[in-house]
């Protein structure tokens, strides 16, 4: 046993060594070393001994040909990869759409079609492996040419993907490159630890598509994937049939039918019904009865999504930070998980290390209500008669009623809310300070999406060039804690970056995160084999009725 | 006898007496005044005088049905409904009234003006009328609103525009009908001016039907205002208003909670029926 | 009424679509937000947003786009959403037969219903039932229809089961099942409608009962119940005619309450979520048709009663 560690620790390089160090001295559990290990490319050899036995290959014990009916949300716009930034699109995309990086619900990376991938020694170039024998749907053979045209493409601003928000800073055209047919090189613009999760299923516009792609998708859905197109009808729905010639082990399901909801009430009934086998997302607040019907198996999967409460630094009552300690000192933490969410959310802790990501800091002590202290730092900063403020928020599921919440419990400590609750659209504007109600309030409720690395979330929003910065939050050291923290390969180096930043802005609470809500899905009772995946997608070739 | 010696007719507001009593006699306006007045109260001493602030969240207690400690129950958020509903009778009896008076000056000095004048400006406000009235005024309210922003205000100005051109069309008819009476020559030949003519003349003359039109267009005021706010453009969060209560708890009734929506449907529906219980009754006796 | 009455009907007609068009594309002119971001998301980079704004065309001038939409309608093309990126026509064909079907499931509820409540009301003119029928159906047509609607889906849906909730079925589901989950959602427009046609009728059925071709017709022998067939009901369905004619802007248009409250996809909806979104095309194209189909039954209410009002139809004898 030993033996097999040593020599697969001697065969490894700098890096796995430093993660097999972390897990053998005890500072990582088993499930983070696969989560980092994954992350760095680590070999299966040394994860095995590491682990003690070989991650297993989840074992299907479904039955072939079931046909698989789900209600999906309705897709809002045309089913163009580039473009795609809604759910019922994104879920559409990952039905025969394939990435380099599959991204698992427990934040695990692993092979999809790409089979390894390696960094240099900063983590400026990363080179991947791609895997042999892939055919596309029309017979299209899969090689790094189709890899180097899609990332060119989905960092081009000139083609304006949706993705560009994800890939500015990162990675730019040209930058990725061609070595051989399977292998493929990306030469970064900037050091980056966590590479590997922007070209993993998480960037949903970024399935692979072959080189000639001309702008076609919604007619034939020509991808990689276990399953290909049968029917698309907008606005109605789309099937699916197995593909033969997978590069993987086939379907299990004969057929998939996804039928499209614009309401969750009807979505509940068509699953009571017995009219479809998987409602794909349920909120909380929609499917109270659902949750405790016995009937019902719902899946649940913790996640990184969140609500951002910002206040302006810079300007106004909220500039001096202890009156923005105040307000979120006023907030019932675990009363608001249990009401909004029947307990189906983690608490937060007013950063975006969520609990699930492996380079949070657990040990950072957990914000709780204290009326007392917010009554102290009122009066130390001299609103002993209180301020008032405006809240603009969206209407959007449960925002609305947190923004109720958090108004009746400022009102505890002398701070008056008037809220001003919006059309989505209405809300952010033209997304640009000055054009924005978002960028431009003074607090506000802004809803962000799950992502399996906080990186997005500490950039945009909080750093001082930051495009989403609704605080107005310009901090040099935090500026320099993050670049520190996206740089970092090793966990060590991450952790420690996590730890200094949670503790700023505990100090300076630019925002308030109070809860990280659970992603579910609901099937019927004798479903099975539904894989989530982390950004709320929707895999279905291990599934079963029965 | 000659023109300028015909006698000026008596304005119909001077019939008052016999009027109220002809009300008073008639059961429909009784209930619709009594549905009123109670709602009225409500709107004016309820949320004084109701046993849970209709704001206060709770919620460990979010989603109970009916119980003694909570009569109409909780809501989604833990607030007590039954002081919600009696509170909710402010936001819709003051934008109501508001806009239908807006709308009411504005549309009778149209109509005034329309039905006056004659010729090519009669003809131009007509056209214009019937351009805005060839659209559902749901439709209307609502593509001014998505432009606008959701508000009390400019649910009120929403409003008023929407009702002014079916304001101006029954005025107009009725200064028509009574351009062609007697006093009316008779007051031309004396040299009134326009507006004196308009408002001092025609204007008490036609006050019956337009006091019909009041408060007919009143109880389509709530009618439309609730329809807003349950559609998300009306009265916004935290109102305790029964459309918006209705809109963000429907979703709900499938899971069988029922009460949080049950009950301010059903005070809406008072409310509509006792308004237009009251216009009926007002029409009857004014056109007898 | 004769051809050249027709033509200058239509024309005018005409012109107040036109008119219509211009106001509501200079009204979606002062809608929040821009194309390019409805469709990328409030999120998206703003390079992204430039260049789909570009490729769309929606960065010209406003009077340009104006032109060039008007010039494409006369041609028949109703444009390309810019949400979908695809014909527009088909899915205002779409929304209109789901509206147009949910108009119809009423008016075959509301129509015979209240024609015979009216009816029932004058014949005996006075009596507790004529009371309740006026009163009631009038108190009704005040009821909001989400109002109604909901009391309706707790009454009939939750707790007696008699009918489905839901106002969608699955593609392949046959048309008696599909006129099945369209009466709840009809229900309330029912209730709406049913007050005015029963006044109606009724106003009608006494007007008739009292003129002189009805007493001439008795004189003649014709017997009481055919009396009623003949003449009389064909009076009652005339007033009943217009109603449904100046009715129906709402009820092509304006079922956008009840098209919510059902989740129904009706063109209500789709002129709603247009907007929302900036779609122009879509939005355009959804509020001429409700507008034609208003200007059009007003055409065809006309040309109706001029063929069955036998005053009129007489007197070109």
């Amino acid at each position: 046993m030993q033996d097999r560690l040593d020599r697969a620790r001697r065969a490894a390089g700098a890096l796995e060594n430093h993660v097999a160090d972390e897990f053998l001295a005890g500072r990582l559990s088993r499930r983070d070393l696969l989560r980092h290990a994954s992350r760095i490319g680590m070999g299966t050899a040394l994860i095995g001994a590491l682990a003690g036995a070989s991650p297993a290959r989840a074992t299907r014990t479904g039955k072939p040909g079931a046909t698989i009916r789900v209600a999906a949300q309705m897709p809002a716009g045309a089913i163009e990869p580039l473009t795609v930034s809604e759910s019922g699109g994104v879920m559409m995309l990952c039905q025969t759409g394939e990435f380099l990086i599959l991204s698992a619900s427990d934040l695990s990376l692993k092979p999809m079609l790409a089979l390894s991938w390696k960094p240099n020694a900063d983590g400026s170039v990363w080179t991947f492996s791609l895997r042999p024998g892939v055919k596309f749907h029309n017979g299209h053979i899969f090689t790094a040419a189709d890899v180097v045209a899609t990332m060119d493409r989905l960092c081009d601003p000139k083609q304006g993907s949706n993705a560009l928000s994800v890939m500015r800073g990162v990675l730019s055209p040209g930058g990725t490159k061609k070595i051989d047919d399977l292998t493929v090189r990306f030469e970064l613009e900037a050091p980056n630890g966590n590479f590997p999760y922007f070209v993993c299923s998480e960037n949903y516009n970024a399935i692979m598509l072959p080189a000639d792609y001309g702008g076609d998708f919604e007619k034939n859905f020509n991808g990689t994937g276990p399953f290909r197109l049968d029917r698309y009808t907008q606005k109605v729905g789309a099937s699916f049939v197995r593909n033969p010639t997978y590069w993987g082990q086939p379907a299990l399901p004969d057929r998939t039918e996804f039928s499209f909801y614009t309401d969750q009430q009807a979505e509940i009934l068509a699953l009571e019904d017995d009219q479809v086998d998987v409602i794909w997302q349920i909120s909380v607040q929609g499917a109270q009865g659902l949750i405790r019907d016995p009937d019902v198996k719902i899946i649940d999967i913790p996640a990184a999504t969140h609500r951002e409460v910002h206040m302006r630094c810079d300007a106004g009552p909220l500039a001096d930070r202890r009156v923005r300690q105040a307000i979120a000192l006023t907030l019932d933490r675990p009363g608001l998980i249990h009401g909004l969410f029947r307990g189906l959310a983690k608490p937060g802790n007013d950063s975006p290390f969520a609990p699930i990501y492996p380079s949070t800091d657990p040990t950072v002590p957990q914000r709780v209500k204290d009326l007392g202290k917010a009554r102290e730092l009122m009066h130390a900063a001299g609103h002993a008669d209180g301020i008032d403020v405006t809240l603009t928020t969206e209407r959007l599921q449960e925002i609305p009623d947190y923004a109720v919440l958090l108004q009746n419990a400022c009102a505890d400590i002398g701070v008056r809310l008037t809220l001003k609750i919006e059309d989505e659209a209405a809300y952010y504007g033209a997304a640009q300070p000055g054009r924005s109600d978002w960028l431009d309030s003074e607090m506000g409720i802004t809803d962000y999406g799950h992502r399996g690395v906080p990186n997005v979330s500490l950039g945009a929003p909080l750093c001082s060039n930051g495009a989403w910065n609704a605080a107005h939050f310009y901090n040099p050291t935090y500026d320099k804690l993050v670049a520190t923290y996206v740089a970092a390969l090793d966990l060590h180096t991450q952790r420690d970056a996590a730890r200094q930043i949670q503790t700023l802005l505990l100090e300076e609470t630019p925002v308030i995160i109070a809860y990280f809500y659970d992603f579910l899905v609901a099937t019927g009772p004798t479903v099975t084999g539904v894989n989530v995946g982390a950004i709320s997608q929707l895999f279905l070739q291990d599934a079963a009725i029965g | 006898m000659s023109v300028l010696e015909a006698p000026i007719a008596q304005p119909a507001v001077w019939r008052m007496p016999r009027m109220v009593a002809r009300l008073l006699q008639s059961p429909g306006f009784l209930v619709g005044f009594g549905i009123l007045l109670f709602w009225a109260i409500c709107a004016v001493f309820g949320p004084s005088l109701v046993p849970y602030s209709p704001y206060r969240d709770d919620l460990m207690n979010a989603l109970a049905p009916p119980s003694a400690a909570h009569w109409f129950g909780t809501d989604q958020i833990g607030r007590d409904i039954f002081s919600r509903i009696i509170a909710g009778a402010r936001p819709i009896l003051s934008v109501a009234p508001a806009a239908t008076l807006l709308a009411t000056v504005c549309g009778t000095t149209l109509g005034l003006i329309a039905g006056y004048a004659g010729g090519w400006v009669d003809n131009v406000l007509s056209r214009l009328i019937e351009v805005i009235l060839a659209l559902p005024l749901i439709v209307v309210a609502l593509l001014v609103l998505v432009a606008l922003g959701p508000s009390s205000i400019n649910v009120m100005v929403v409003i008023a525009l929407v009702f002014t051109p079916i304001i101006a069309r029954t005025v107009r008819s009725a200064v028509l009908s009574e351009c062609a009476l007697d006093y009316m020559a008779a007051a031309q030949l004396r040299d009134e001016g326009a507006l004196h003519i308009m408002f001092v003349e025609i204007l008490p003359n036609i006050l019956p039907p337009i006091l019909v039109e009041v408060t007919v267009r009143l109880g389509y005021a709530i009618f439309t205002i609730a329809s807003l706010s349950f559609l998300g453009f009306g009265i916004q969060p935290p109102s305790p208003d029964w459309g918006l209560a209705i809109a963000e708890n429907y979703g709900l009734i499938v899971g069988g909670y029922w009460w949080t929506v049950g009950f301010a449907a059903m005070a809406t529906a008072s409310l509509v029926i006792g308004v237009n219980l009251l216009a009926e009754g007002l029409q009857s006796a004014l056109s007898s | 009424m004769n051809a050249r009455l027709l033509a200058k009907r239509l024309t005018l007609s005409a012109i107040t679509l036109l008119l219509l068009s211009a106001v509501v594309f200079a009204a979606g002119q002062l809608l929040p937000g821009d194309v390019g971001r409805s469709i990328l998301g409030p999120l998206a980079d703003a390079r992204a947003v430039a260049a789909l704004n570009h490729q769309l065309g929606t960065d010209q001038p406003a009077l340009t786009m104006y032109l060039h939409w008007l010039g494409n309608l006369l041609r028949g093309d109703m444009g390309q959403s810019y949400a979908f990126r695809s014909p527009v026509a088909p899915f205002i064909g779409h929304a209109l037969l789901k509206s147009l079907a949910l108009a119809a499931m009423a008016a075959v509820i509301v129509v015979p219903t209240a024609i015979a409540a009216g009816v029932f009301a004058a014949l005996r003119v006075g009596s507790w039932q004529d009371r309740l029928i006026t009163l009631g159906g009038l108190s009704l047509t005040i009821v909001p229809e989400f109002v109604s609607g909901i009391i309706l889906i707790l009454i009939l849906g939750v707790w007696l089961r008699w009918l489905p909730i839901s106002a969608n079925t699955r593609p392949g589901t046959g048309v008696m099942e599909q006129a099945r989950h369209l009466i709840l959602p009809a229900l309330p427009l029912v209730l709406l409608l049913f007050g005015y046609i029963a006044r109606i009728a009724r106003a009608g059925m006494l007007d008739a009962l009292e003129s002189d071709y009805t007493r001439t017709a008795r004189l003649k022998g014709i017997s009481p119940s055919q009396v009623l067939l003949r003449h009389v009901l064909r009076n009652a369905l005339l007033p009943t005619i217009t109603v449904v004619a100046t009715q129906t802007s709402y009820l092509i248009g304006g079922l956008v309450v009840v098209e919510t409250l059902f989740r129904y996809q009706g063109i209500g909806s789709l002129i709603l979520t247009a907007a929302r979104d900036k779609d122009f095309p879509m939005l355009e194209a959804g509020i001429l048709v409700v507008g034609a189909a208003y200007v059009l039954s007003n055409v065809v209410a006309d040309l109706l009663i001029g063929v069955l009002d036998p005053r009129v139809a007489m007197s070109r004898r």
